[in-house]
């Protein structure tokens, strides 16, 4: 009965595949593109993927890939979840035979597509949204890569730069959910490390009316610093309010849901001269120029989330085929050799220039529109945080954080 | 293309199809046997799932276990907990109607959704497990497809020759009779309850075992694999389809429905890359057009109930459980 199963499918899968063949050449170099196109982030992966797709044609329209061969995507629906996910990876892997995986967006669907699909079967697998710090931990052959930071990271790099500023003993709080949570980790075990004190830790639910006896309780640490892991213009205004109030703590940190605009509104600024918080900085500089130039050309919207990200991964992966001049095995590493300085700077959609520099042998160090992509051992790049006082009706970078 | 990477493909293929299977026989004790309309599947599926997780994988600070046991015992903690689980929901659930066992099963399953994602101490929250062993894992690549693949043709085939066993012998038909006649049932001295009860439970272990291989497969577990629309919706369309009330009918509606979810993708994307995008959505749209052809036309599903010691269903049956309004 299975068996019979089993022939009628690979029948199907044959006629299927053949159906697929068709249009394809043979001398293109396919990526696959898996992202949550169908479920819960629907919304957010079409400019995702468009990003991506603009990357590749930049790629063709630029000289081509690999002696004037073209690059072809694969579009898979990962649809933010496991089955999706590897149902979509196996195809592109098994199917289309691609080099390379841009996706999945979910950190769910990066897990499974990594260890059943991409780690296996010898895929490299560079995601632009996996946030999940599980991310880093897997066991993957030097295969997955992400341009987006961990979450853990924005969390420790504030840590250090609170411990830097001379704050040696804080009470943090944080709102119970995965992003207050993450950060509020992250934080206590970077502080403690490098010899802050963390007087109180404890979370608190959202929307509530009254935080007092909560903050309250964390003043009775007698820690002089409030770290609020919570959104400026939620739980965490209130939270700020009612410490200022009453005078609880001489100093306010948050991290990037803090930094709301609404904070400045409903307190004002002078009362707001010992509140900062961390925040991811976009490297204002010529490659996100570059990257917003062309993707409002191209139609998109450059400020969509993770479209830069999505923009990077691909070029990333570009670049890395041309390097390691189409062979499979060689594409990890040239993917670190393409992106880690030092080098001659590419910036995004300068195709014709890293292509020339690769063919004469000259070392390229890729600068994209969300970072300079260092990637660490475990395939993951620190991100661009700078911490933020408040100034005027605004918030003001004070120092870039490490 | 080249038939290796198709063979890998339709292996794994196959491995999904399987696993599928196994939640439309659980669900087939459960709705088929018995009546009573789980529309909970995602929860005993995630309860499996984190059960066998939590087992097996290496140890964690920050999170009870993992315990690093062999799989099996994982498997059989698997079923063991999905059971233990649905015992307490079943004694306070069954007494409804089934209507309302249907909206309370939702509820449980979202209830079980919310803990996963909240409780870190036990189940990882939003990050989930990972470093979940793998049987054969360690084999390159399609060999370890391929040892998986017969492991989950073992599993299916064992669940199918022991519910097939337990449903010929007279349980099953006096689960069919209360199925179809509760008072009269109840009339001939027969517990209504506790026999429904056992059922559920029944039902919910083998639910939790196919858990358990869909995390080994993919050796991490996050809370998004618990989708309804994947773990409960999609396992009900499978057996409306194959036929409910027939083993065969179930593994047969898991292998067509997860066929048409995976195959059309690859019709999908032949159509020119601007409507490739949209058409992503088509699938979800044929499976559901696929659904309201089945019912329409053949309500019964592909392979309808063959009832033992009754050569064929007379003609014009009604599908199990319409005759009396459920």
């Amino acid at each position: 009965m299975k068996t019979r199963f089993l022939g009628k499918l690979a029948g199907a899968a044959g006629a299927a595949a053949l159906l697929a063949g068709l249009p394809a050449q043979a001398q293109d170099i396919k990526v696959g593109l898996l992202g949550g196109i169908t479920g819960p982030i629907a919304a957010m992966a079409p400019p995702m993927v468009d990003a991506a797709k603009l990357a590749f044609s930049q790629v063709n329209a630029g000289g081509g890939i690999l002696n004037g061969r073209k690059i072809e995507t694969v579009v898979g629906d990962s649809g933010c979840n496991p089955q999706a996910g590897t149902d979509a990876a196996t195809k592109a892997a098994n199917i289309d035979r691609v080099i390379a995986l841009v996706g999945p967006h979910c950190s769910g669907a990066v897990l499974a597509v990594a260890n059943s699909v991409a780690v296996p079967a010898g895929v490299l697998l560079v995601t632009p949204s996996g946030t999940s710090p599980a991310i880093t931990a897997l066991a993957d052959r030097d295969l997955v890569y992400r341009t987006v930071p961990s979450d853990d990271y924005q969390g420790r790099a504030l840590a250090r730069t609170v411990k830097a500023r001379g704050i040696g003993s804080v009470a943090v709080t944080y709102l119970n959910n995965d992003y207050g949570k993450g950060l509020g980790e992250a934080f206590k075990a970077e502080f403690e490390a490098i010899g802050g004190k963390v007087a109180a830790y404890s979370g608190h639910e959202e929307g509530k009316a009254s935080y007092r006896s909560e903050l309250a309780q964390l003043a009775r640490s007698g820690a002089d610093t409030l770290v609020v892991f919570d959104y400026g213009d939620g739980t965490g205004l209130t939270m700020l309010r009612q410490a200022l109030e009453n005078r609880m703590f001489k100093n306010y940190i948050g991290a990037d849901g803090m930094k709301s605009d609404a904070v400045i509104k409903a307190l004002g600024a002078d009362n707001l001269k010992t509140f900062f918080t961390s925040a991811p900085v976009g490297e204002a500089g010529a490659s996100k120029q570059a990257f917003d130039k062309a993707f409002s050309a191209a139609g998109g919207r450059p400020d969509a989330i993770f479209a830069g990200n999505s923009y990077d991964a691909a070029f990333l992966v570009a670049l890395a085929i041309e390097h390691a001049g189409g062979d499979r095995s060689k594409l990890a590493a040239s993917l670190r050799a393409v992106s880690s300085a030092p080098g001659e700077a590419i910036l995004p959609g300068e195709w014709a220039k890293a292509k020339q520099a690769i063919a004469q042998g000259r070392d390229i160090d890729y600068k994209g529109a969300t970072g300079d992509h260092e990637f660490d051992k475990s395939g993951d790049v620190p991100g661009a945080y700078a911490f933020f006082g408040v100034k005027g009706s605004t918030y003001e970078a004070l120092a870039s954080m490490k | 293309m080249d038939l290796i990477g198709l063979a890998n493909y339709a292996v794994f293929v196959a491995i999904l199809m399987g696993i599928y299977a196994l939640l439309a026989l659980g669900l087939n004790i459960q709705w088929g046997f018995s009546g009573l309309f789980n529309a909970g599947i995602a929860g005993f599926f995630a309860i499996g799932a984190y059960t066998s997780a939590i087992l097996t994988s290496p140890t964690v600070a920050g999170r009870v276990g993992g315990f690093d046991l062999p799989i099996v015992i994982g498997w059989v903690g698997a079923m063991a907990m999905a059971g233990l689980i649905a015992w307490p929901i079943g004694r306070v659930c069954l007494r409804f109607r089934s209507d309302y066992l249907a909206i309370a099963t939702i509820g449980v399953a979202e209830i079980i959704r919310l803990v996963i994602r909240t409780e870190d101490w036990l189940t990882g929250g939003p990050r989930g497990i990972i470093a979940i062993p793998r049987p054969f894992g360690d084999l390159a690549y399609m060999p370890s497809q391929l040892a998986f693949l017969a492991l989950v043709v073992v599993l299916v085939a064992l669940a199918y020759a022991l519910i097939e066993r337990q449903l010929r012998a007279p349980w099953g038909r006096m689960m069919r009779a209360i199925r179809d006649n509760e008072l009269a049932a109840a009339a001939m001295g027969k517990h209504i309850e506790a026999r429904r009860l056992q059922a559920f439970v029944f039902g919910s272990a083998v639910m939790g075992l196919a858990g358990a291989l869909f995390v080994h497969f993919n050796r991490s577990v996050t809370p998004e694999a618990i989708d309804p629309m994947l773990a409960t919706f999609l396992v009900w369309i499978m057996l409306i389809l194959g036929g409910s009330g027939n083993n065969r009918g179930a593994i047969l509606g898991a292998v067509v429905i997860w066929g048409i979810w995976s195959l059309s993708e690859l019709l999908t994307d032949r159509l020119p890359t601007e409507v490739a995008v949209q058409a992503k959505y088509v699938r979800v749209f044929v499976i559901g057009l696929t659904l309201q052809l089945v019912l329409r036309f053949r309500p019964e599903g592909i392979l309808p109930e063959h009832e033992p010691g009754r050569a064929s269903p007379p003609p014009g049956a009604a599908p199990p459980g319409a005759a009396d309004g459920r």
